[in-house]
């Protein structure tokens, strides 16, 4: 948003808290009415998804093919009710539609399709192939001499793809600093703790190994992702990771850091519960 | 009369044109994964540095990275070696470059078993089934130099996914270098009265030195070049089963689900009852060797072929 840098740190920070809240119950909502979709790791992303879309992104709603726009690619693409969500509540669709979503006819497929719905740039779903996408974005940005970001969304057990590792070093080979990569550190994925089922740690050390910039940053501060996001935008001669500390299902007491809720629809009263909390209405 | 040989492989005639191609045209980029060498697309990127992109030996990355620089409607070439484009990078093509319809094009070399010497691991066998199952994926097959370079240019001109299915050794020359090609379309380079020898890529020359043992003998076979498999030219098979009633369909390339699976399925939905057959690798891997040897010993060369269509023609 234009004006965002006249405001102080704390006035932004606290609109995207804010926002992040109606995203978050957009999610429930959402996999509540399709009765399936994935709540867990939309709601460990939506802090910084809606920091990128609220504040840091160069986008207009108006005009989502903006040549000059700003790219963000889900590359963990099952987490796109966090995606949808943040797509509607910033104006790209009617937020009514959110609730078609995984339904025949809907432009709110089960993974995001890109010709579907406005403001979706790149398909993505099977895990590791966004991230490719994303580095192609960045080629194609410079080669098309335009100075925007692309940023790509990873998981934590999307990193267990080899093929992630393909794009990190070919990333690194054309020193794409237009290339931001932030993986959603939740450590669940979805047979159980990320570190248990296939340790990746040290995930900083290996893109540092890489020859990526890296950084890292509680993904629940909103302080501390807007910082953070600016300075991975800022040109360095390589491309950044940015490593999000997370907690999956975070806002929904019920759904934090339990491997259950990678893929499983809330029922009414559990909604129910989930958006109060969302809300605030219960402590 | 003789076909006269092939000065340089299909792979090279494509990339010639190419690079011929991007003197007018600065939009498009070229892919490869440490092969440029061998699919002769290093002759873009000693030419054309800013524009040609080496991502190692890493296919699915590197397909993944194709759609990327296809999002915005630019035309992205990617090279390599058919077995890896369309089995390893698979999954790239179908959900991300066929799926969201991108301009990205295939030149996939070392079809069939033209790649005979290399053994199995590098024979493109299945790839026709591969891409031609994929929605949206345009598949051309050209035999020579001519249809190489046209290739090319429709692949180009054609929107979104295109395939083309390139050979490592040259072969013959079939057509002459002003000889028209279309999507979709086919040509006969002989024609004949007792049988059709429905053909792509290097079985074309099999057929037409095929052709010819069987006119020796008084049969004689039409050859049908369906060097664009997907669309392919129904309208040209039935005209040419009109005038002869046989059909052997001829691929370097798994029978199963290939060309000759998709000529059956025609014939069976258009109640075309005609003596048919296939050659092309009876569900069986090839192995290394020569590769008029390999030919040979598949059942694909002109022997092969000519036995086939005289077999059909009895059972007229």
């Amino acid at each position: 948003m234009t004006t965002s840098n006249a405001r102080s740190l704390d006035e932004r920070a606290a609109f995207l808290e804010m926002k992040a809240r109606e995203v978050r119950k957009a999610i429930v909502e959402m996999v509540h009415s399709a009765q399936s979709g994935h709540c867990g790791g939309s709601l460990s992303a939506a802090d910084f998804v809606t920091a990128l879309y609220f504040d840091l992104m160069d986008i207009d709603p108006a005009e989502p093919r903006k040549p000059g726009r700003d790219r963000f690619v889900l590359s963990k693409g099952h987490a796109c009710p966090v995606w949808y969500a943040a797509l509607a509540l910033r104006g790209y669709f009617p937020a009514e539609e959110l609730s078609t979503l995984r339904r025949n006819d809907s432009r709110l497929q089960g993974h995001p399709v890109a010709t579907y719905l406005p403001g979706i740039d790149a398909t993505s779903g099977s895990l590791g192939l966004g991230f490719g996408q994303a580095l192609g974005m960045a080629l194609d940005a410079r080669l098309s001499g335009r100075k925007n970001t692309v940023y790509a969304v990873l998981g934590d057990g999307e990193l267990n793809e080899g093929v992630v590792w393909e794009t990190a070093a070919q990333a690194a080979k054309y020193r794409l600093d237009n290339l931001v990569a932030v993986v959603d550190r939740n450590n669940l994925q979805n047979d159980g703790r990320a570190d248990v089922i296939m340790p990746m740690e040290p995930i900083d050390k290996k893109f540092e190994a890489f020859n990526w910039r890296v950084l890292e940053m509680d993904g629940h501060d909103m302080r501390q992702v807007l910082s953070t996001l600016e300075k991975a935008r800022e040109r360095s001669g390589r491309p950044t990771c940015v490593i999000a500390r997370t907690i999956k299902g975070k806002g929904v007491s019920f759904m934090e850091d339990k491997r259950e809720w990678h893929g499983k629809p809330p029922s009414d009263e559990e909604r129910r519960r989930a958006c109060e909390e969302i809300e605030g209405r219960t402590p | 009369m003789s076909l006269p040989p092939a000065k340089v492989p299909t792979r090279r005639a494509i990339m010639d044109r190419l690079v011929e191609a991007a003197k007018e045209d600065p939009s498009f980029v070229v892919l490869d994964s440490d092969i440029g060498y061998s699919t002769y697309s290093y002759l873009f990127g000693d030419a054309f540095p800013d524009r040609y992109f080496n991502l190692g030996i890493a296919e699915l990355g590197t397909m993944a990275a194709a759609a990327g620089l296809a999002a915005d409607g630019r035309t992205v070439f990617v090279c390599g070696y058919g077995v890896f484009l369309t089995m390893r990078a698979l999954e790239a093509v179908r959900s991300f470059v066929c799926y969201p319809h991108l301009n990205v094009k295939i030149l996939s070399s070392h079809a069939g078993v033209t790649a005979a010497i290399d053994g199995v691991t590098h024979q493109a066998t299945e790839d026709l089934a591969f891409m031609s199952t994929l929605p949206n994926m345009t598949v051309l097959a050209p035999c020579d130099s001519s249809s190489a370079r046209a290739a090319f240019d429709l692949a180009r001109n054609t929107p979104g996914p295109v395939y083309v299915r390139l050979m490592r050794d040259p072969l013959k020359e079939v057509y002459a270098p002003e000889t028209t090609f279309r999507v979709g379309g086919s040509h006969t380079p002989r024609r004949g009265k007792d049988v059709t020898i429905a053909c792509l890529g290097d079985m074309v020359i099999q057929a037409i030195e095929a052709s010819e043992l069987l006119a020796a003998e008084g049969i004689s076979a039409e050859v049908l070049d369906l060097y664009s498999l997907k669309p392919w030219d129904e309208a040209g098979l039935a005209e040419s089963l009109d005038r002869t009633g046989a059909l052997l369909a001829a691929e370097n390339h798994q029978r199963r689900n290939g060309l000759g699976y998709e000529l059956a399925a025609w014939c069976m939905r258009n109640g075309r009852s005609v003596p048919f057959s296939q050659a092309g690798l009876a569900d069986t891997f090839a192995e290394s060797g020569a590769y008029g040897k390999t030919l040979e010993k598949f059942g694909m060369d002109a022997a092969a072929l000519a036995r086939a269509a005289r077999e059909l023609v009895s059972r007229k």
